[in-house]
């Protein structure tokens, strides 16, 4: 009987049962995929450095004069051991394909022979490179992706009066320049490739460039012993270094956080649908105790049939799940190693968890069992001793619609059931919403303050240009003059400026530190953003950030000394400001300070601000012209510098619209399932208003305005919780990478408030309109079998 | 006297199992206007499949129905819908009500719905509280169906199949879950709308029910096995004995 009583259920409630097989298998693919790409991130991150080998400390060297790096590795006793990696650095320049310059972007790119790697540089199967044939090259994965590098693609590198014709053979996952952050590809060429490409001397002048790996206990003493060494272009703690797969991280982050709701919103539905199927079957649960069936053989039953599509469930979506979990993934795994060993035990671990999950919450709810008694057969599930108000709105004082009245008062009546609905569809809209302010906000102009730059109409990565300032045949004045004749020239005359940075040794009373500083002379200290304090007003007057102050252990009003290369003075800090340069550890000097042009250790993108103070769409068609002028193509408007330098919108832009999909997908399911379980638990209603000759158009649209009330009420609470739930869930990252008070959101909103609303309110009108079509199949003779 | 129905050779069939069931096999009476008929009948015999077939409520698989002289079987569901909510009023066995409704919205509810008689919503309330007043259920009108007796449901189902002034009243067995005194005060209701024109069919197994229409007819595997016409005349308790009488003739 036990067996029949199963078999009968499953067939009658077939699309019930469907229904919660999808949940179960979307749960345990959410869960699986997120739990092994988080822990794939998080331990692998540390996993690649340790198999990569990088040391505790790195810096690079670019000879200026001064004490070489080896040296002032030699005299530091806290360091107690290094490696070196010698290579060369070249502008875009260098390659070429068909003729053409292939890659216009302004980063610089290092190139170095196989032979001088230190460290274990990995391919896409995450074998080590030891080795690279003539005439082949490999090359990090984001900047292959960027200018649609595939593997076998041949072009020109092109250094001096050497020129050699390469294969790309495919990607290098570089654990020191390999994230988007970082944003200097390595190329690693055969050792005699390299040594042809760099055998014209006059070439390689002034591009060498080493990068040591150190070992040391003491990374103080070490910032310390290299904070007045000119020849470092970059030092940091592997730490830092890390630091600088945030993006990656965060994409696996958000990923986590999609998941791990889409899971709770999967197993709420698996809750209430369980919850309800037992409600609705008071009768036969209370015929089966009539009956003299006990608690527990009646709950055995309907837990024989939640293990069943459990189990099945869980193997679909476990299997479902790695490939899953690995699309989701894509862009990070092609940037990190990854041991994919656990992938399959972890896949059944959360599988079985998933079905533990679904069985704790299926024997939960048949506790309600256990208080059905067999006079709830016969009664209606009314016991008589608690009638509950059923009517909240009157027909007769209403000025609704009949459809809009049965509408409204069917969701007052019943909030558990659409309080729950409004909630899940609340928090599927949120999750697009916060992930879409937060690819707003790394695409719009209020980040612009925590990259130390003002606002200019285009950002220009004049890199031929500043190649020349770097090699030192021409000064900076002389460069910026260039751009502006140039513009001139060219009927758009405009001023140019460009933020310098410095990294000098700064002395407090708890020691010496190197501090990243950025000087500009053409704008002036007060144009830029402080938190707290006033601007610099004097040439030695500095402000620094909430990270650098800590670590100097100043706070404003207190005084640091500054060796500006040779030139010790003592400087007042004004002000704190934030800023993810550096990770957040930098400082701003005033635009009078003595800084001398010879020493920079790098520079942001050259900023143009035409005379005329163009509009938008002219400074577009302007910007069109100075890819021309300038023969780059990485000019940009300010959404678009702020774009670049975070280098993760594109990542979390595609994760957007992914997590939009999915969203669309899991509110049908919910939809369809609600309303076939309302259809379900209506019949007799359903067939009453037919039998009184209302239409079936009109009660599918009853049924549908239901669910357009119940998502109009989830998306108004979406919009009132999407500003502070977005600040909540994103501000720490924006921390960790240095904006201390975290940031001011970009809201788009036509596509947060509108847009997104609107497709998921089509998705819910879709599922719920189509699933109420079935009420055609009540008719109004059905009255007749009412129980 | 003008028929308000007239079924011509109605047959009902199901499968059941991949096998035909006929319930209701070349079946054909009229009902005059002014009529309260009554179908009797041993259970399975198509009491109701027929009372539902001749309602427009469900399809038939042949023959004709004609309800003012318009085939129901010609017409679409809409128009079906619509002469359900204008010119029929139902009630059945099971007081069945809208649960999310008080007693009064349920009893407005197709008048507001139907387009038939045009008037404010306030009108359409006072014409409610008019039914219930006269069927003795006013005080109930601001409850929950679940607050009030079976007899109080079963009255306020009349007035709800009487909100818009149907010319014809189908009742699948308006007592059957009454008590006696339930029952008459329900019955008592159905003459006296009966006597205000209101043509009335309804099933029933009680033949003190019956007794009160003015025609019997008597159905036995979906055919008319034999028609009873009762004087209403008469005093009920003689009517009673003549159609108990007649019933058993029938083989009851």
């Amino acid at each position: 009987m036990f067996f029949s009583i199963l078999k009968k259920d499953l067939k009658r409630k077939k699309t019930m049962n469907i229904i919660l097989l999808l949940f179960v298998i979307l749960s345990t693919m959410f869960v699986t995929s997120s739990v092994n790409n988080i822990t794939a991130v998080m331990g692998g991150l540390d996993d690649f450095f340790d198999k990569a080998g990088v040391s505790d400390y790195v810096i690079l060297e670019q000879y200026r004069g001064g004490a070489p790096i080896s040296e002032c590795i030699e005299n530091t006793p806290e360091i107690n051991g290094y490696k070196c990696e010698h290579m060369v650095y070249v502008s875009e320049d260098f390659f070429e394909k068909d003729g053409e310059r292939l890659f216009r972007s302004g980063s610089s790119i290092m190139v170095m022979p196989v032979g001088e790697g230190k460290l274990n540089y990995f391919n896409e199967d995450n074998k080590t490179i030891s080795s690279v044939d003539r005439g082949d090259v490999y090359l990090s994965a984001y900047f292959a992706d960027m200018i649609g590098l595939s593997v076998g693609d041949r072009f020109d590198l092109v250094f001096g009066e050497q020129r050699l014709n390469v294969r790309f053979a495919g990607i290098s996952k570089d654990a020191l320049l390999g994230s988007d952050l970082f944003g200097n590809p390595r190329f690693i060429l055969n050792d005699e490739d390299y040594a042809y490409l760099t055998s014209d001397p006059k070439a390689v002048e002034g591009l060498a460039l080493n990068i040591y790996y150190v070992d040391t206990d003491n990374i103080k003493a070490v910032n310390a012993a290299l904070s007045d060494n000119i020849n470092v272009v970059f030092s940091g703690d592997i730490s830092i270094i890390k630091k600088t797969y945030f993006m990656e991280v965060m994409i696996a982050v958000i990923l986590l956080v999609a998941s791990v709701i889409l899971v709770i919103v999967s197993f709420v539905v698996l809750r209430f649908t369980i919850g309800f199927t037992i409600a609705e079957e008071f009768r036969e649960i209370g015929v089966m105790k009539a009956m003299g069936l006990k608690n527990s053989s009646i709950r055995l039953l309907y837990l024989t049939k939640y293990i069943g599509i459990s189990a099945i469930g869980a193997f679909i979506g476990c299997i479902a799940g790695i490939p899953f979990g690995n699309m989701l993934i894509k862009s990070v795994i092609r940037k990190m190693y990854f041991s994919a060993d656990n992938t399959v035990l972890l896949g059944i671990l959360c599988s079985l968890g998933v079905v533990l999950v679904i069985l704790l919450f299926s024997w939960r709810c048949t506790a309600k069992i256990k208080k059905l008694s067999p006079i709830d057969a016969v009664r209606s599930g009314q016991t008589g001793e608690r009638f509950r108000k059923k009517s909240f709105m009157q027909l007769s004082r209403s000025r609704l619609s009949t459809t809009g009245f049965l509408a409204a008062n069917d969701v007052v009546s019943s909030p558990k059931q659409f309080g729950l609905i409004s909630i899940i569809f609340m928090i599927c809209t949120l999750l697009v919403m916060i992930i879409s302010n937060s690819v707003h906000t790394l695409k719009s102009e209020k980040l612009l303050y925590l990259f130390g730059t003002t606002k200019s109409d285009l950002y220009i990565s004049c890199t031929d240009i500043m190649f020349e300032v770097d090699r030192g045949t021409i000064t900076l004045d002389e460069a910026l003059a260039e751009v502006e004749q140039k513009l001139a020239d060219n009927g758009i005359p405009g001023k140019a400026h460009i933020e310098c940075i410095y990294n000098v040794p700064v002395i407090s009373e708890n020691g010496k530190d190197n501090i990243r500083f950025q000087h500009c002379k053409n704008t002036k200290a007060s144009d830029y953003v402080y938190k707290k304090g006033t601007p610099p007003a004097y040439a030695n007057e500095i402000a620094l950030t909430e990270t650098a102050a800590k670590e100097l252990d100043v706070s404003i009003g207190d005084k640091v000394t500054i060796d500006l290369y040779g030139n010790v003075d003592q400087y007042l800090v004004t002000a704190i400001f934030d800023s993810m340069s550096n990770l957040g550890k930098s400082g701003r000097f005033h635009e009078d300070a003595p800084v001398p042009n010879t020493h920079i250790s790098g520079y942001f993108d050259m900023q143009v601000d035409f005379d005329d103070h163009p509009d938008k769409a002219t400074i577009k068609e302007r910007a069109e012209l100075c890819k021309e002028i300038f023969d780059c193509e990485s000019v940009m408007n300010v959404s678009e510098f702020v774009e670049d330098t975070t280098g993760v919108a594109g990542a979390l832009d595609a994760l957007k619209k992914m997590e939009l999909i999915l969203t669309v997908i899991i509110v049908i399911m919910i939809s369809v399932l609600m309303e076939r379980s309302f259809i379900a638990k209506e019949k007799p209603e359903i067939a009453l208003m037919k039998a009184l000759g209302f239409r079936t158009r009109s009660i599918i649209a009853q049924h549908t305005l239901r669910f357009v009330i119940t998502g109009v009420i989830s998306t108004l609470l979406a919009a009132i919780l999407c500003r502070p739930l977005t600040k909540l869930a994103i501000d720490p990252v924006f921390k960790m990478l240095g904006a201390d008070s975290g940031v001011g959101y970009e809201i788009d909103s036509l596509e947060v408030f509108l847009i997104y609303p609107a497709i998921i309110a089509a998705a819910t009108l879709l599922g719920a309109a189509f699933t109420a079509i079935y009420t055609k199949k009540i008719k109004a003779s059905d009255t007749a079998d009412i129980e | 006297m003008e028929n308000i129905l007239e079924v011509k050779d109605l047959c009902k069939t199901y499968i059941v199992n991949k096998r035909q069931i006929n319930v209701l096999r070349n079946v054909s009476f009229t009902v005059a206007k002014g009529e309260m008929v009554a179908i009797m009948g041993p259970s399975g015999s198509g009491k109701s499949t027929l009372l539902y077939s001749v309602s427009g409520m469900d399809r038939m698989t042949a023959g004709e129905v004609l309800f003012n002289g318009k085939s129901l079987s010609g017409m679409s569901e809409n128009e079906l819908s619509r002469v359900r909510i204008e010119d029929m009023g139902f009630i059945f066995q099971q007081m069945y009500m809208m649960k999310n409704l008080s007693v009064l919205d349920n009893i407005i509810l197709p008048a507001v719905k139907s387009k038939k008689i045009k008037e404010s919503r306030k009108k359409t309330v006072e014409r409610g509280q008019e039914l219930m007043r006269r069927l003795g259920i006013i005080e109930v009108a601001g409850n929950d169906i679940n607050e009030v007796s079976g007899g109080q449901l079963q009255r306020a189902c009349i007035c709800r199949s009487m909100i818009n002034c149907p010319e014809m009243l189908f009742a699948d067995e308006p007592t059957g879950a009454l008590n006696r005194s339930s029952s008459d005060e329900v019955m008592d209701e159905l003459v006296k709308l009966n006597s205000g024109g209101t043509s009335i069919m309804l099933v029933t197994h009680d033949a003190k029910v019956a007794a009160r229409c003015s025609r019997v007819l008597f159905i036995v595997d979906g055919n008319i096995k034999g028609e009873y016409n009762i004087n209403r005349e008469e005093p009920l308790r003689t009517r009673e004995r003549s159609l108990n009488n007649w019933l058993m003739e029938m083989g009851w």
